[in-house]
């Protein structure tokens, strides 16, 4: 462990090289490499075109600087807990994210669909990183459009580090939520953080003393709306972190209480009502 | 002088008490004894900075070696275990990343060990040396895994004299270097003899 040195711009090199490849591979039809890649560049990219086709078929990604963006820690210091911050500063063409990360075995890890209720600028959520791997985030436009971003992140063992606590602590109060606000003023959208209570067990964590893996029991489905609004919906994965937190924006206009809805892949559901910040000014 | 026998012999007394630990998981990384035989606790735990019998490289005794013998690189690190239940309209698509050029074996590091499952590792160890048991090879997995020091530790039982154990693993080398996705080693991944009809 004494021989850890940050070597950031190759990170930063890597990722870019991997979306300068994309963006060339897409030009030529997806059936040529960019010359001069690596091979392990060449290797990432091909199970990028993997992924995305299993999840897009054959639908057209275009890389974008300008409708998403990604941002990680290029080093993460806890795999199991991976801040990710998705920032889409044109918020209003923004329909929908989709998170992946690509070397996971369950590569998919969230996709977010906004309702009018959304202010859908940036959203931010912690993941599960198995190995040292892209990340890529895929806006879908309200014209039907995708569009990617990519950061390369350094975590290794995130989806089988166990939760040093035995499955029944740590499925203790599952379901229980809190949801902090964060005014922004006047006419600006309000930051919303919630928090779910539940393990999330990916499934490939292995109880060290018995050797059996604990069974996989995670959040699937997140349902929060305003007022009967829809603010977002999530399709959540083994990807996401234990004791989920997702931070994201209510529309100026959004007003009234906050509803979620919280089921897990064992069909246990867990709805919550907070009341929004009365506002001060 | 006086305090450093006294520090000796606090040492042996901590050694002497090694095996009743031998099956529990050392609440510190430092100074993690090294069991008598091969570790039997859970395969995820702090371990030891040696193995008897065999070197301990970083990655830069690693490098070396790697320039200068081309040693047999042993992957033991576990597959990653697909959740039962995993829905089916998701894609599941597991990727080990590992050292370019290496041999995975995942669970070679196992303990105890099926006989028959044990004569096949070794059989693939003496297929992959040309026989030769003073050819150098490494054993490695990821950081805090003690199934490459296992992996070691059979080796060295079954008479190799060049064991080179790499502690940090695939984390140690992909620190400073590629990786490359690896498929489970076919003739490992085959069932052992007279397994065959199972």
């Amino acid at each position: 462990m004494t021989t850890y040195a940050p070597t950031p711009i190759s990170a930063t090199k890597r990722s870019f090289t991997a979306a300068l490849c994309l963006s060339a591979a897409m030009l030529m039809g997806g059936s040529a490499l960019a010359a001069g890649a690596s091979d392990t560049d060449t290797e990432r990219l091909e199970r990028w075109q993997d992924i995305a086709k299993s999840i897009f078929g054959d639908r057209i990604i275009e890389p974008t600087d300008a409708l998403i963006k990604v941002d990680a820690p290029p080093r993460a210091l806890d795999a199991s807990l991976v801040p990710i911050t998705l920032m889409m500063p044109e918020k209003d063409r923004i329909a929908a994210v989709h998170l992946i990360i690509d070397d996971n075995p369950s590569p998919y890890a969230a996709h977010i669909t906004f309702g009018p209720a959304a202010d859908p600028s940036e959203v931010k959520l912690r993941v599960r990183i198995n190995n040292y791997t892209n990340v890529h985030a895929v806006a879908e436009t309200k014209d039907g459009k995708l569009y990617e971003a990519v950061k390369f992140v350094k975590a290794s063992g995130g989806c089988s580090a166990p939760m040093g606590m035995s499955d029944e602590e740590a499925l203790k109060g599952a379901g229980d939520m809190k949801m902090k606000f964060a005014e922004g003023g006047q006419g600006k959208p309000t930051e919303a953080t919630l928090m779910v209570r539940h393990p999330n067990f990916s499934g490939m964590q292995m109880n060290q003393i018995t050797r059996d893996y604990t069974p996989a029991r995670y959040i699937n489905k997140l349902d929060v709306s305003s007022n009967g609004k829809l603010v977002f919906s999530m399709n959540g994965d083994i990807s996401i972190a234990s004791n989920p937190v997702i931070n994201f924006a209510l529309a100026p206009d959004a007003k009234g209480p906050i509803k979620v809805v919280a089921t897990d892949n064992q069909q246990s559901r867990w709805e919550h009502s907070f009341n929004t910040p009365t506002p001060s000014n | 002088m006086i305090r450093s026998i006294g520090a000796a012999s606090i040492a042996l007394a901590i050694l002497s008490g090694a095996p009743a630990w031998a099956a529990s998981p050392a609440d510190s990384p430092v100074n993690v004894p090294e069991p008598e035989g091969f570790w039997t606790g859970p395969p995820k735990a702090y371990t030891p900075k040696t193995l008897t019998g065999a070197t301990v490289v970083d990655i830069d005794a690693l490098d070396k070696l790697v320039a200068a013998e081309k040693p047999v690189m042993i992957d033991v690190a576990m597959a990653d275990q697909k959740p039962v239940g995993f829905p089916t309209d998701r894609p599941w698509l597991p990727a080990h990343r590992s050292i370019p050029g290496s041999v995975w074996m995942p669970g070679a590091g196992a303990a105890p060990m099926a006989p028959a499952r044990e004569a096949q590792f070794l059989a693939r160890v003496a297929d992959l040396t040309g026989g030769d048991k003073t050819k150098p090879v490494v054993t490695f997995c990821h950081p805090e895994c003690w199934g490459s020091w296992n992996a070691g530790k059979r080796l060295l039982q079954n008479g190799y004299t060049r064991v080179y154990w790499f502690a940090d693993g695939v984390e140690g080398w992909q620190d400073r270097h590629d990786t490359t996705i690896l498929k489970v080693d076919a003739a490992w991944a085959a069932k052992p003899a007279g397994e065959a009809q199972r």
